[in-house]
């Protein structure tokens, strides 16, 4: 039966009918099952590993669950787990992510999205040359800027601290986000902020008492964007921290690749599991704010 | 919006501070750009034209460097290497838009179950990707050992200990890693098409695989196009993975121009051809963002 398409959305049906034939459903969602068996499979690996002995894992039953499950490799891991430089285990990692996000955190949120605010409402000469700039400045490979950065910040005398890296990431960024938080803005109704602006509401005054309070999501899907990817950084560690300053991503891979001894693969596992606990957190529970970040900060770097 | 407090200053202080706020505003981002980027960037080019080793010497020498790297074989290796990868990197998008489709066909219960598990690895750290598939590719005990118990005797999947076949190892964590970010990507794209253009279809009662082939997915083209510029920035960004999971290794096999540029600035302390490599790889991102417009241009045109 055919419906014309007024009627059909006024009666508010779907617009694609689903396969009538229940066959074709019952595959494409066993097709589906069988796609999350094998994107859960690595998880599901890691997680069994860390909770098995050594001598269970030699066994060489990579998805058997463990017999005797212990926390013994996670307890390694966090505390005792050698990288080479000395046998602390990851938690000084975590710490120094920590130390890592927070300030770059504060630092890129502030200063792009004031930057943006003024792109979006105020006049500012040459503003729309800014904004080709950092389109530009969006796509320069990482590894071509990398260099004189670390002679700026070794000049600043902020090289191999967590504070370089964070002040390395807040640079790296400053183009995204700015854009990010300039469209975003761009689409408030200009009415508001006119007559803030005819009230005499000043540019911090506005931008604090007008714009934020109707930024709420903007805040939080970049937020989750910043802290997924500072969390989940390796170059940028590596190259401008040092032993008191790695994040928990180098810390990991020096512990994982020591080569004094036998590869103790439950106590890796155990490790990486720690090391992404804390974004995997953030993802299950933002859920469609994380898929936003994402998407929005895919141009990063 | 009436929760929202509004401060009304009677009289307009006119100091420079509140005139010229907004460019005030304005004014580190601009530094920034001009001098962290575009700054560092001409330094490194510049540096590709010297001989510098530990310390910069502005002692030009010509093209000296890039014949270096034209005559080095793991430089051309790690350039093959890229090419291997940003094709195989193809396969995420394929499969992104295959998953898409599905769950846009099947209207199952659960979507947001299958979803949320195909897009988890996007959360979680490459290093921490490349560790994972490292170990289910250990030959003794990982993916190769079970399928062998399982009677498959001759199984060969130690792709990570063989020169040839370890990139296809880093592609395969790779589209794991990223598939479920080109689902949303296409997701999103598939919402897009309007609802009339499906209904035309069924009362021309053409097939569905036809309709995907020739309809769907020329109109999105924009989609794709998007997703090449990112996969193929992803390629030319890649390194943590490779760290993780090969260390470049075995014998250069899975060495990518990004790991090849900062192994020469950190372990090889020579500046110049580090700088030499980068400027490679920006080009190589400058040819890429130009001719991507103009091949949308093209099927534009095409089109119409």
């Amino acid at each position: 039966m055919r419906i014309a398409p007024e009627i059909r959305s006024a009666l508010a049906l779907p617009n694609r009918i689903p396969s009538k034939n229940p066959v074709s459903r019952v595959v494409i969602f066993l097709i589906l099952l069988a796609f999350a068996v094998l994107f859960a499979v690595p998880l599901y690996v890691m997680i069994v590993t860390s909770l098995k002995s050594m001598d269970e894992i030699r066994m060489g039953h990579i998805f058997a669950l463990p017999v005797n499950p212990t926390f013994e490799a996670w307890d390694i891991a966090w505390n005792k787990a050698s990288s080479g430089f000395a046998a602390h285990g990851l938690k000084s990692g975590f710490w120094n992510s920590v130390a890592i996000l927070v300030p770059s955190l504060l630092m890129s949120v502030a200063v792009s999205s004031i930057c943006g605010y003024a792109l979006a409402f105020w006049k500012v000469r040459f503003g729309n040359v800014l904004l080709s700039l950092l389109l530009v400045c969006a796509f320069i490979p990482f590894p071509i800027i990398m260099y004189p950065l670390i002679k700026i910040t070794a000049a600043l005398k902020i090289y191999n601290t967590s504070f370089g890296v964070s002040v390395i990431h807040t640079i790296l960024a400053l183009p995204i986000l700015t854009m990010i938080f300039r469209n975003y803005f761009a689409s408030i109704p200009l009415d508001l902020i006119k007559a803030a602006r005819i009230d005499g509401g000043r540019f911090l005054g506005t931008f604090w008492h007008i714009i934020l309070p109707l930024s709420p999501n903007i805040l939080i899907v970049v937020a989750i964007m910043q802290i997924t990817g500072i969390w989940n950084d390796f170059l940028v560690g590596l190259t401008f921290g040092n032993v008191q300053a790695y994040p928990m991503t180098v810390n990991l891979n020096n512990i994982t690749q020591t080569q004094t001894g036998v590869r103790v693969y439950n106590v890796y596992m155990a490790a990486a599991m720690l090391t992404a606990i804390p974004p995997l957190v953030i993802y299950f529970l933002s859920g469609r704010l994380f898929i936003r970040g994402i998407t929005a900060g895919a141009l990063k770097g | 919006m009436s929760h929202t407090r509004v401060r009304i200053h009677k009289a307009e202080r006119q100091s420079f501070l509140s005139k010229h706020a907004a460019t005030l505003a304005v004014l580190p981002v601009f530094g920034i750009a001009l001098f962290f980027y575009f700054g560092s960037a001409i330094w490194s080019i510049v540096m590709s034209f010297t001989a510098s080793k530990f310390f910069p010497d502005y002692a030009f020498v010509g093209l000296r460097q890039y014949s270096r790297l034209a005559d080095d074989s793991l430089w051309s290796l790690s350039l093959q290497n890229l090419g291997v990868f940003a094709l195989g990197s193809l396969g995420s998008l394929v499969l992104g838009f295959v998953l898409a489709v599905l769950l846009d066909e099947s209207k199952v219960r659960g979507e947001g179950f299958f979803r949320t598990v195909y897009l988890y690895p996007m959360a979680v750290s490459l290093i921490i990707t490349g560790l994972v598939w490292q170990w289910l590719f250990n030959p003794g005990l990982g993916l190769q050992q079970f399928f062998r118990d399982l009677g498959l005797t001759d199984f060969d999947f130690n792709w990570v200990g063989d020169k040839h076949k370890v990139m296809y190892a880093v592609i395969l964590a790779s589209i794991w890693q990223s598939a479920g970010f080109y689902m949303v990507l296409c997701s999103a794209g598939l919402k897009g098409i309007d609802a009339e253009v499906w209904q035309a279809s069924r009362i021309d009662g053409i097939p569905k695989y036809r309709m995907y082939l020739e309809v769907i997915i020329p109109m999105m083209s924009f989609t794709f196009l998007t997703s090449f510029v990112l996969l193929s920035i992803g390629a030319v960004k890649a390194y943590d993975i490779i760290v993780a999971m090969t260390n470049g290794g075995p014998g250069g096999g899975s060495t990518l121009p990004a790991y090849y540029i900062v192994d020469a600035y950190i372990n090889r302390r020579n500046i110049a051809l580090g700088a030499a490599g980068s400027t490679v790889l920006l080009l190589i991102v400058a040819a890429f963002l130009i001719a991507m417009p103009l091949i949308n241009l093209a099927l534009n045109r095409r089109k119409s």
